[in-house]
């Protein structure tokens, strides 16, 4: 394939995901089923949107890392293109949950979250199968240069914070939202604290593989795992002393996935020829894209402790 | 460039102001692509036999630009630069051209009546092949082995001066000069967007486009 | 040297000496400079090493460091890789030792790229980075192998030293290696792997060997002031990323930062000695006049070709059959490793010009001992560059004319297997001093070697291996190169006692108290794998033994 394919999908891919937004958008006019009470609405809302607001930080950071990646291996494979559509289709999906203000779920919204759940998931499964198949197998060799096994499930966890902001959407006036019959803020939590093991797990594997030349590639792999200890903490047992302070751990997780970007940044800048010679320094070099994935997953916290509050205020 | 192409339209050199070219690198194949094309080691007469020899061991009939094979052994010798040591059997490199080319000179007027450059190319093949397999013995060779001289002086440099050229690289695929950029896709049948596309049967139009935009 | 230049383009570290005035160049700048320390030619320093590669560079970081005055020559130039390394086969032979030598023997050595630089940094400057430790009982290989000699070195200090270099070198190499006693992490993680190199691990896996990415002295991430291998392929040529870790990028600087000079295109023509038999400094020719540099110590590091070359020039009345010879065994000893391959073609594209050309290895044959022959050896994953392609192609099948030309049009779906084995100790092969003269007005040296029985048969089993290994990964068409060698050691070899070797362990000649030798000359073997690291390890202990043997007064 030649080198303006990619760009040529991802234009495409953004055009259908406009399409989608439009489509959705206007599925809005339509007058709601019933008119939920005022108070829950300002409860459930917020929390709902900040969820689709981290699906959609993951969808970008899954968009553009696997436009990439995938790019580097030349999309010699057609269902390379999946992920580029589903994680678009779910940014557009997370843009429109943004801007909705209704407390009731949305099926199209719906229908893409599950989609990028299924595509991380065949995703992870092609990966999975391509290593077992070189020379080598599971060995650390692959998993440093093979196609990486964490990545597609990013996918499927913006999907699963997708999914998780709609039934907080939908809560019925006056109750607590509820995931999987349990407490929305607890659940997701645990499912958050989940996310962040496995992408510290990946800038783990990553920054091993780049030898932590630099003392700050430890930053992604010692700050997040403090979050993720204090996030499932709090989903065992919830304590407005406990969320003060792991609020403050995921702000900063947050902010090590931007700096990590910046640093990634200047990673591209040591290659040999620089940024001049970006066509090869942005595929050997550090991904960019990658570490906001834990701003990502520190908004989902956020959104987690929010609901948690409200709990606490309801109980 | 020759008959089978599998590489159509890939051309080493428009990569030259690319970033896979660094200014020593444009200094260097520059001046290789500037030589004289007249001798100035080899006499007239040796430069004759040469020619014709190296149109043998690189043919390239159906080049519209052979690459000048003589003159670039002629200033290779010319500049002194030698493989760093000799083998005890043969003399010195210049020496070793000088005589050489004028025993191959004395074996094709002993056989054939006629200079080498004049034979038909089967009778300068065949003359080769003896001389490869050391049946040889003209006493113009002074004691020096022809089979040594063909497979460490007449194969290496002349070959090495063919391979050394970028028409060599256009017709082999090579990606050429590499510095400041290298390269990123290393699996089988992978190919960055800066390396020639090999044409399948049948692709070649593809193909022709695709390294087309080889930079 | 002149009529060397036209043929070089880029030649202007090949003109004049660079390292002059207080100043060396700065490897890692366009242009750039470092300031250097220098001392005046009557100032007797305490160490004059003659060489700046593998072992010279290492010892002359080491002992300068160790707060030892160090001055250091080199015959060859100093360069900048980023301006001055063209991407190019013909250019870049101005790496190489190219001045006169003479080969013999039944089998001669092609000298040149193959064994031997002419530069600061030496053969490292072009070397292939493969940065393997011997296997332990190779140390002791008559003892325990019955072949060869023993080392004066036991192999766990060596091996703490082997650690030494490769984090100094920053070696990239896998989280384990699958043959020998356990080692330390290197430091950087192993290259992503090109085709040649799966095909390599495709094969070891089908015959149940195992394999590994091969550690190499090239980084993988940043390190300091090189960036990460870009994978160019012209490794052997020169990297002109600074990606590889060589004496020039990595010793060199950090001996001239510690207060030792290197004097670049400073040719070494004799070591001078005393009424009571000891040496007192080093003539050299530089900038078009002979000089003389006074020194306490002086280190041969010249490798095994210009270090007994240079021992036996420096025969005196007192000294006649040379330096450090009354053993009579400078010169002796000679070795080179085999390096045949097999070659063949796939259907699929493999570029192999793409990526360092020996990116995975399989050392099973060197610790598998049911074999009925001596020594052992690797083979690694090949990627030669089109003329070194042609030159296989010609020597190997004697192919030209249109056949040549026909077949390497197939360059881009070649592989191939290439080993590094270890050939036998043999006192006839040997460096001896011929009537030719070079450039300098100096004896030229005369190479002579020829293969014994059981290098014979060590080639012939590994051919056979890697031929089966390349068949059960798919390869068609193999065709083997059955006549090929590379690296060099012996001639001045280490050893117990002043009747069997030159130096001892610690690399000090046993006839002249304040001569050393330290290169890959003071191999009593060669084991079968690539020599540099071994090198390296072996200075770095030098300096140790020599700090050590100062402090307790023993070094005058």
């Amino acid at each position: 394939m030649n080198e303006d394919t990619p760009v040529t999908a991802l234009a495409g891919i953004a055009l259908v995901a406009l399409g989608v937004a439009a489509v959705a958008a206007a599925g809005r006019r339509r007058p709601p089923r019933a008119a939920a009470p005022r108070a829950s609405q300002r409860r459930s809302v917020p929390a709902a949107r900040r969820l689709n607001r981290a699906a959609g930080t993951l969808a970008a950071c899954v968009l553009s890392d696997s436009a990439v990646e995938h790019y580097r291996g030349a999309f010699h494979n057609k269902t390379m293109l999946a992920p580029l559509a589903s994680a678009t289709l779910s940014l557009a999906a997370s843009a429109h949950g943004h801007a909705d203000a209704r407390a009731r779920a949305h099926r199209m919204r719906d229908g893409v979250y599950a989609l990028a759940i299924a595509t991380g998931l065949v995703g992870t499964a092609f990966h999975v199968y391509n290593i077992g198949k070189r020379p080598g197998r599971f060995s650390w060799q692959n998993f440093f240069y093979a196609a990486p096994v964490g990545a597609p499930a990013a996918l499927s966890l913006s999907g699963i914070l997708g999914v998780a902001a709609e039934r907080v959407r939908d809560t019925a006036p006056g109750r607590a939202p509820k995931l999987l019959g349990l407490p929305a803020g607890r659940a997701l939590a645990a499912l958050t604290s989940l996310g962040l093991i496995g992408s510290v797990g990946e800038a783990g594997l990553l920054h091993l593989r780049g030898a932590y030349h630099n003392p700050v590639m430890w930053a992604p792999v010692s700050l997040p795992p403090v979050s993720a200890a204090l996030l499932a903490a709090t989903a065992v047992s919830p304590s407005p002393r406990l969320r003060r302070l792991t609020k403050g751990w995921l702000r900063l997780t947050a902010i090590v996935g931007g700096i990590g970007s910046a640093f990634h940044a200047y990673g591209v800048s040591r290659g040999m020829g620089g940024w001049a010679n970006w066509r090869q320094n942005l595929l050997n070099g550090p991904p960019i894209p990658a570490p906001p994935s834990f701003t990502g997953l520190a908004m989902a916290g956020l959104a987690a402790l929010e609901l948690q509050e409200q709990a606490g205020h309801e109980r | 460039m020759s008959a089978e192409n599998r590489y159509p339209g890939y051309d080493v050199l428009a990569k030259r102001e690319g970033l896979s070219w660094n200014d020593a690198t444009r200094r260097t194949i520059d001046a290789r692509l500037s030589l004289p094309r007249v001798p100035r080691f080899f006499t007239p007469a040796q430069w004759l036999t040469l020619q014709a020899l190296c149109e043998r061991i690189v043919p390239q009939p159906q080049d519209p630009d052979p690459v000048p094979l003589a003159a670039m052994l002629d200033a290779r010798l010319l500049s002194g630069r030698t493989d760093g040591f000799r083998r005890a059997v043969l003399p010195q490199q210049d020496e070793a051209w000088r005589r050489g080319l004028a025993a191959l000179e004395a074996e094709a007027r002993t056989r054939y009546g006629g200079a080498f450059h004049e034979l038909r190319a089967a009778s300068q093949d065949e003359l080769l092949r003896d001389l490869q397999a050391g049946r040889l013995s003209h006493e113009a060779w002074g004691g020096m082995p022809g089979n040594a001289f063909f497979a460490h002086r007449v194969l290496p440099d002349i070959t090495s001066a063919f391979y050394a050229h970028p028409h060599a690289w256009n017709e082999m695929g090579f990606g050429g000069p590499a510095s400041a950029r290298g390269y990123v896709r290393m699996d089988f049948d992978r190919r960055d967007p800066w390396e020639a596309v090999e044409a399948a049967p049948g692709q070649e139009r593809q193909a022709l486009r695709d390294n087309h935009r080889v930079r | 040297m002149s009529a060397e230049l036209a043929e070089h383009v880029v030649d202007e570290a090949l003109r004049a000496p660079r390292a002059l005035n207080g100043r060396a160049p700065d490897v890692f700048r366009v242009g750039g400079w470092v300031p250097m320390r220098e001392y005046a030619a009557d100032e007797a320093v305490d160490f004059v090493i003659v060489g700046t590669g593998a072992g010279g560079g290492t010892l002359a970081c080491r002992l300068a460091e160790l707060g030892f005055s160090v001055v250091a020559l080199d015959a060859g130039p100093f360069f900048r890789p980023l301006e001055d390394f063209a991407s190019d086969e013909t250019e870049q032979t101005k790496l190489y030792w190219l001045d006169h030598r003479i080969v013999d023997g039944e089998n001669p050595i092609t000298m040149g790229g193959k064994n031997s630089g002419k530069a600061v940094g030496g053969s490292t400057v072009h070397f292939a980075m493969v940065s393997l430790r011997f296997r332990p009982e190779w140390f002791r290989s008559r003892s325990l192998l019955g072949y060869g000699a023993d080392w004066p070195l036991d192999w766990r200090e060596m091996w703490d030293y082997y650690t030494q270099a490769e984090r100094a070198l920053s070696i990239s190499g896998p989280l384990t290696y699958p043959w020998g006693p356990k080692r330390p992490r290197y430091p950087y993680r192993p290259h992503e792997l090109n085709a040649a190199a799966l095909v390599l691990a495709q094969g070891a896996e089908a015959q149940g060997y195992r394999w590994t990415a091969t550690p190499l002295a090239t980084v993988s991430a940043p390190r300091n002031r090189s960036p990460p291998c870009v994978y160019r392929g012209f490794c052997r040529f020169g990297c002109a990323t600074n990606a590889k870790q060589s004496a020039l990028t990595v010793w060199i600087p950090r001996a001239i930062k510690a207060g030792a000079e290197i004097r670049d295109l400073a040719m070494a023509g004799r070591i001078e000695t005393d009424a009571r038999g000891r040496v007192t400094g080093v003539h050299y020719h530089r900038a078009q006049r002979w000089q003389f540099q006074k020194a306490r110590n002086v280190v041969v590091a010249g490798y095994a070709i210009e270090t007994p070359r240079l021992l036996l020039a420096s025969a005196s009345a007192r000294f006649p059959e040379g330096l450090a010879n009354r053993s009579g065994l400078v010169g002796r000893y000679l070795m080179t490793q085999s390096n045949q391959a097999v070659f063949g073609r796939l259907q699929r594209e493999v570029r192999w010009y793409k990526g360092p050309p020996s990116l995975t290895i399989s050392e099973h044959w060197n610790y598998e001992d049911r074999k009925d022959f001596f020594g052992g050896y690797c083979w690694m994953a090949q990627g030669p560059l089109p003329i070194e392609w042609a030159t296989i192609q010609t020597s190997s099948r004697g192919l030209w004319g249109a056949d040549l030309r026909r077949e390497m049009l197939d360059y881009n779906h070649q592989v191939g297997l290439k080993m590094v084995g270890e050939m036998l100790p043999d006192e006839r092969n040997r460096v001896t001093l011929a009537d030719e003269k070079d450039q300098y007005g100096l004896s030229v040296a005369r190479i002579t070697y020829s293969w014994g029985e059981n290098d014979k048969h060590l080639i012939h089993h590994a051919l056979d291996q890697m031929q089966d290994s390349l068949e059960r990964a798919g390869v068609t068409h193999l065709f083997r190169q059955e006549d090929d060698t590379n690296h060099l050691a012996g001639t001045a070899r280490m050893g117990f006692d002043a009747a069997t070797s030159v130096v001892n362990a610690d690399c000090r000649s046993w006839d002249i108290p304040n001569l050393w030798v330290c290169d890959g000359s003071v191999f009593p073997t060669t084991g079968g794998v690539n020599p540099s690291l071994t090198i390296q390890a072996i200075a770095l202990r030098t300096a140790d033994r020599i700090k050590e043997l100062a402090a307790r007064g023993e070094l005058s």
